[in-house]
């Protein structure tokens, strides 16, 4: 009987290092503001972890418009770090999110090693947040962002200075913008880092043929959505081998099904983006479907399913069809 | 607390084409639908298809609360692949409606006089605002209605039978085809013999204008009100993913507290904005 009911209720929380998820859902910053948008949709309690927009040390205006264009599958986005800056977040959007019973992470962002590490230590003090994700990834910015995260050396760099910043968990978020990116994974790790969040966004670019004009004011932007989904799972897959730190995977989730892929090639959790904007109850969707999926399987618990890929012990080689 | 919206299941009634490229869509929803206040927006996609990804922004156009559900009216213009995605849907066919959202027009106190400059679909929100409640009730002072409607060509005047016989009626079209010959801006800076005022006839202090329509009309707006203290309200288009607020896709340019250029969201902050509060990009896009 208690196998039987464990079966039904199956147990769903996941550790990422020191940081206790009652779920594997969390939001993926830039794609659910400072969780006020939301809250007329979805009980941000049941979340995993809220991660908000991208926090700056001063305010940042952001890209001129036009910012974003859909694409097949798929949407371009060249923001550009627009926020309020971290004192005003805290300030102004903290009292709101420390009303909920939801691990809040601060995704911060820096022009230098210096501002990561100014903006860790202002984060370091206030009350209600949980972690912090490192944004050594944003392709639309000028300075910092993935000038960091495309070389181990600056990324490790980066970490070892919030590090000695803040003993919150630290997570940091990869570009696959590289050739490899197992080798930013291990240097964060070595850095540091608690655990990764990967995939950012993709940089692409369109064109409109009758202006003969980019789409975007920035020329070219991040792509996010389903059409990233399959190199996102590669990588998420290829990192968990590569580090011994937990791995969050992002990338084009909008369905639970698709969340169970990176769950099952080893992602400890999973935050949801683009499919925020077209389904505002995205995340509780997919955190339903997964519940769903363990019972239906008579999976008591979360951790039996995170890793458990099965692939062919003659396959060495990834990409290789046969 | 939160402003009223809602992400419901809507079916489509009517889905009727009324001018090359213009469709005017009917869509029952249920009578919890919270009801627009004109200027505001919904966000429309398709339940079926996974493409396009995203909703598409459009005006309400009109909205009616029956005993047992609502109905919402929508006037676009196919444009892209939403919109044609849009207009190939049939009466039957489910569509999820996220709204109303934003910010819409206000009629402040001591208004007597209202001015409509609408160019193309830019009718679709302005219409709605004058079959409102916003223009009848409040002073009990009669408001002067007049409204300005531009179009490329005569068969592009779409939402015309929404304005005929509501309001002092002046039409242009950029070929000539119908009424004046040139911009619906030119048409409200000279009068025209249906519309005896000209932009110099208004009376500041009692006069609002309401404006939708294209960027260069938008543009022509600001210019054209440069010189004249009549008070200006614009709604605004742009692209947006998530319309809440969230994505920060849709953003203008505004003259920040300090003078300095900043972003505002059109979805949240707007999408109607103080016609002199934007900045606009120079046409070079410098």
């Amino acid at each position: 009987m208690d196998e039987q009911a464990s079966f039904n209720t199956p147990r769903l929380a996941v550790a990422i290092g020191r940081l206790e998820l009652k779920n594997p859902v969390m939001t993926a910053s830039g794609t659910f503001g400072y969780g006020e948008e939301y809250a007329p949709f979805i009980d941000l309690n049941r979340l995993g972890a809220v991660v908000v927009k991208g926090l700056s040390l001063e305010r940042r205006a952001g890209n001129p418009p036009p910012r974003i264009m859909e694409t097949p599958a798929g949407m371009l986005n060249a923001v550009g770090l627009q926020n309020i800056g971290v004192r005003a977040f805290i300030a102004e959007k903290l009292p709101f999110l420390r009303q909920y019973d939801v691990p809040v992470i601060a995704n911060i962002f820096g022009e230098t090693v210096d501002e990561y590490r100014h903006v860790a230590q202002i984060l370091n003090g206030a009350a209600g947040i949980h972690g912090i994700e490192i944004n050594i990834s944003c392709p639309n910015v000028k300075k910092g962002g993935i000038a960091f995260g495309a070389c181990p050396e600056a990324a490790a760099e980066v970490i070892r200075n919030v590090r000695s910043e803040t003993d919150l968990p630290l997570i940091v978020k990869l570009t696959p913008n590289v050739t490899d990116i197992r080798e930013v994974a291990q240097a964060a790790e070595a850095g540091g880092a608690d655990a990764l969040s990967l995939i950012n966004t993709l940089t692409g670019m369109s064109v409109d043929i009758e202006l003969r004009r980019p789409h975007l004011a920035n020329i070219t932007g991040g792509l996010s959505g389903p059409a990233i989904r399959p190199i996102a799972l590669r990588m998420v897959w290829q990192v968990v081998q590569a580090v011994k730190i937990p791995v969050i995977g992002i990338g084009g989730i909008v369905t639970a099904s698709d969340a169970l892929e990176f769950l099952i090639v080893g992602a400890r959790a999973i935050e949801i983006g683009t499919a925020n904007f077209i389904r505002p109850a995205a995340t509780m969707e997919i955190l339903d479907g997964i519940k769903e999926y363990l019972i239906c399987h008579r999976i008591g618990n979360i951790a039996e399913l995170i890793g458990s890929l099965v692939t062919n012990p003659d396959t060495e080689n990834e990409g290789e069809i046969g | 607390m939160y402003e009223k919206h809602a992400m419901m299941t809507g079916e489509i009634i009517e889905n009727r084409r009324v001018a090359p490229d213009h469709f005017e869509m009917t869509i029952r929803l249920p009578r919890s639908f919270p009801s627009p206040s004109p200027g505001q927006f919904v966000m429309i996609r398709r339940v079926q298809p996974e493409e396009p990804l995203l909703a598409r922004p459009l005006s309400v156009f009109g909205f009616q609360r029956h005993k047992d559900n609502t109905n919402l009216q929508l006037l676009y213009r196919v444009i892209g692949r939403g919109t044609k995605s849009l207009s190939c849907s049939k009466p039957g066919d489910e569509l999820s409606v996220l709204g109303p959202l934003g910010r819409g027009f206000t009629i402040p106190i001591g208004i007597k006089q209202v001015i409509f400059i609408a160019g193309g679909v830019g009718v679709a929100p302005l219409a709605f605002l004058l079959h409102s409640g916003l223009l009848s009730s409040g002073t009990g002072q009669e408001i002067q209605k007049n409204f300005y409607l531009g179009a490329q060509r005569a068969e592009l005047l779409a939402g015309l039978d929404r304005l005929e016989g509501f309001c002092e009626l002046g039409i242009c079209t950029d070929d000539g085809s119908r009424g004046y010959h040139g911009p619906v801006t030119g048409l409200f800076e000279s009068g025209t013999k249906l519309l005896k005022h000209n932009i110099g006839g208004y009376d500041p202090e009692e006069t609002m204008v309401y404006a939708c329509g294209p960027t260069a009309m938008i543009r022509a707006m600001g210019h054209l009100l440069n010189e004249n203290p009549i008070r200006c309200q614009v709604s605004l288009e742009e692209r947006m993913a998530c319309g809440l607020g969230a994505c920060l896709g849709c953003a203008v340019a505004v003259r920040g507290e300090s003078g300095k250029r900043e972003y505002r969201r059109v979805c949240k902050d707007g999408p109607v904005f103080d016609l002199r509060e934007i900045v606009f990009a120079s046409p070079t896009g410098k």
